[in-house]
């Protein structure tokens, strides 16, 4: 099976999927940065960085990439990656702006992603195929949300963002039958932030002695979709019902700070997500000015509802001594009260 | 043009023009009638601002005076305010300076005015999209986002439409906001004195053409504030039309801003506003002239009336900004650049504060046929400045040429 590789968890996987191709996150690797460097600035962040040197160390096999513009570096990055692979790029213009009247521009993108997916394989996309993929992303989704509302499962979320969906919900099934309800007198922390694609450094909290709420864009924010319609209701002749309802999907997808809301929804949901933790922790990489300019104002309102926070800034290769002794030092803080 | 003799190259002085000072006073009048205004909002350099002043309300440039601030190098001062309440400093220092002021209570002009709601527009960054939520926070004032699609490849129909249906929508939003209704005539003599502002100043910047140049490009970064904030009104019209003729002058005088002009220069990127002195001289000293550049350029994109409805034609003149469109597009406009000003060679100011602008140039780079150089700096903030390496930088590019 041909891969389509993607960044950003707002290309719809779906689509992909049901073209045939599967869809595979690009995501950095824990090695040091060289080749990328003549090609982009060290002050871009370490996701990107990291993700551009692995293609150009012919580490990536993919017939496509598909980019949205939800960053700035993202944005330029598509036009970087093009010159520097024979991959073909495509850039998605998912809306900044998340409302009802920007919904209908998002459609029509989905339809030209469409066209161009179908152009790359030389098959139409029917409606059968559509829906059939996005029942089966619903219910790959549906089981991560269960695990991780148990205990957060990094090494199976890498996993999902990498392999076939139709394995991962088999396994999923199955791990979930084993894991046991348990928690005990664990202190929870929020670890909220942008991506790291690392199990080992989520390990480092869990050994901590911390129980995992997950606000990461390599965690829940992967699987989340809030308050989504009901997907049996497809009109099964026609294109239209399985747009719209991947068009809504994406909109009511845990919000991102790369987007503008309605309401300030995403301060907001960090903030609801905290509300019964013992603490929070800001996992953010280095450079990421979507997270960094919510960070203040974020932690400002969290101390005044009386959590700790700790802010860790990530930049790959983790420098991993370092980091295990912060979050030792915090939880030691966290649990004296 | 008379030889000079090599000992006295280092005496050659930078020529101030008379338009500079006049600047000033067009912009301090601009500043001080903030403060009496009565209908205000924050605004991003890159919105389109017709639809403010059609209904009489008063625009305050954020990224403006952080080029004030950084002109006046108190980038690190102000910032810092901000960096103690957790801002990073690696976040664009505009933003960073700007908000440092808020909290601060004061800034190089005496702080900025209250707004009543904020209008971002996406075309020159997301960044402007996250520091404008920061401030609807601080002011508990909505926004307004005009969201634009990025032109990477193609200008898409759909793009058109779906920018023209927003820009009904903040019709809306302005009425509701004042009560008050969008005059059509207004809107329309509004639009009329854009276009010929952005005419009058293009032509400013076409001056440079002249060989020798009788201005340098930092000429046109620093009179560039009437053309941004004062873009609909009557003041650029007439300013940009002095300015022309002081130029004009030159010429005819026989005064160029570099004496004996040897090589020709574009200048790539926002400017490094608290060393412009410092480049200024350094450039003259070696007659060179930066004879143009990509930024004040990015101000010259003409609406076009005749062919649709004012409003769909404001909607794609916006979305087809310079920093908006993908490299192969960029790399169109800069190569038409080098062959309407005659250039020799580029310098591209790698910029850390602003990613969309500064991502892309080492492609740029590439794909150019005159010979460019990359200098790492920052806009604002000197704290990331390193003179030497700098200097060593241009001096080995000079030799290139």
């Amino acid at each position: 099976m041909k891969k389509v590789g993607y960044l950003c968890t707002f290309t719809p996987k779906e689509m992909i999927w049901a073209a045939g191709f599967l869809p595979v996150r690009i995501l950095a690797d824990n090695q040091p940065v060289s080749l990328a460097n003549s090609h982009i600035q060290s002050y871009s962040c370490s996701q990107a960085r990291g993700s551009l040197e692995r293609l150009l160390k012919g580490d990536l096999d993919l017939y496509g990439v598909v980019f949205t513009r939800s960053c700035d570096t993202l944005m330029r990055l598509a036009d970087i990656w093009e010159k520097n692979s024979d991959m073909r790029v495509y850039n998605l213009e998912f809306p900044t702006k998340i409302n009802n009247s920007t919904k209908n521009f998002f459609k029509k993108e989905l339809l030209d992603f469409k066209s161009t997916l179908e152009e790359w394989t030389g098959r139409e996309i029917g409606p059968k195929g559509l829906i059939d993929s996005i029942r089966l992303y619903n219910r790959l989704e549906e089981l991560l949300a269960r695990i991780f509302r148990i205990s957060p499962d990094y090494e199976l979320i890498t996993r999902a963002e990498t392999e076939s969906p139709k394995k991962i919900v088999e396994e999923a099934e199955k791990r979930l039958k084993e894991i046991e309800k348990r928690r005990g007198n664990k202190k929870t922390v929020l670890v909220t932030g942008s991506v790291c694609p690392f199990p080992e450094v989520m390990q480092f909290i869990s050994d901590a002695g911390f129980h995992i709420v997950d606000d990461l864009c390599t965690g829940t924010r992967f699987f989340t979709y809030e308050g989504i319609e009901n997907d049996k209701a497809f009109n099964e002749t026609n294109i239209d019902s399985a747009i719209e309802f991947l068009a809504t999907k994406y909109f009511v997808k845990a919000p991102c700070p790369t987007k503008n809301y309605e309401k300030d929804r995403r301060y907001k949901y960090v903030i609801e997500k905290a509300k019964d933790v013992d603490a929070v922790i800001f996992l953010l990489l280095k450079f990421c000015e979507p997270h960094f300019f919510d960070y203040p104002q974020l932690r400002e309102k969290l101390e005044a509802m009386g959590k700790r926070t700790l802010l860790l800034e990530l930049e790959f290769p983790v420098s991993e001594g370092q980091l295990r002794t912060r979050i030792e030092a915090f939880y030691e803080t966290v649990s004296e009260g | 043009m008379s030889k000079m003799p090599e000992n006295e190259k280092k005496k050659q002085k930078i020529k101030k023009l008379k338009a500079t000072a006049r600047m000033r006073e067009i912009m301090l009048g601009y500043y001080l009638q903030g403060r009496q205004a009565e209908r205000i909002s924050w605004v991003t350099s890159g919105a389109p601002v017709e639809f403010l002043y059609a209904m009489d309300v008063y625009p305050v440039y954020p990224e403006n005076h952080g080029a004030l601030i950084g002109a006046s190098k108190m980038g690190p001062h102000f910032a810092s305010y901000a960096e103690a309440k957790g801002f990073s400093q690696d976040l664009c220092s505009y933003a960073r300076s700007d908000l440092g002021c808020i909290f601060v209570g004061t800034s190089p002009i005496g702080g900025l005015p209250r707004p009543d709601f904020l209008f971002a527009c996406n075309n020159i960054c997301n960044t402007v999209v996250k520091w404008y939520e920061v401030l609807s926070r601080i002011f508990d004032v909505p926004i307004f986002l005009l969201d634009i699609p990025f032109v990477r490849k193609e200008l898409k129909e759909s793009y058109i439409d779906y920018v023209e249906g927003q820009l009904y929508e903040f019709i809306n939003f302005l009425e509701k906001t004042y009560d008050a209704e969008f005059e059509e005539k207004k809107f329309k003599e509004v639009l009329r004195l854009s276009i010929e502002g952005v005419k009058s100043y293009g032509e400013v910047l076409l001056m440079g053409k002249h060989k020798p140049s009788p201005l340098i490009c930092f000429d046109a970064f620093l009179n560039m504030a009437p053309i941004v904030c004062l873009r609909g009104t009557e003041a650029p019209l007439v300013f940009y039309k002095e300015m022309k003729e002081e130029l004009e002058d030159r010429v005819k005088n026989g005064i160029y801003a570099v004496d004996n002009e040897k090589y020709r220069l574009l200048w790539d990127n926002i400017p490094v506003w608290y060393r412009m002195r410092w480049f200024s001289e350094f450039f003259i000293e070696r007659n060179t002239c930066l004879v143009a550049d990509t930024y004040t350029n990015a101000w010259t994109a003409l609406v076009d009336l005749k062919k649709k409805n004012p409003i769909r034609s404001l909607a794609e003149t916006y979305i087809a900004i310079y920093l908006n469109v993908g490299l192969d597009l960029m790399v169109e406009k800069i190569n038409r650049l080098i062959d309407l000003f005659d250039v020799d060679g580029v310098v591209i100011h790698s910029n850390r504060s602003c990613k969309p602008y500064s991502f892309g140039q080492y492609e740029i780079q590439k794909m150019l046929n005159i010979p460019s150089v990359v200098i790492e700096a920052d806009m604002t903030d000197s704290r990331t400045f390193s003179e030497s390496q700098i200097e060593n930088r241009l001096e080995a590019f000079l030799e290139t040429l």
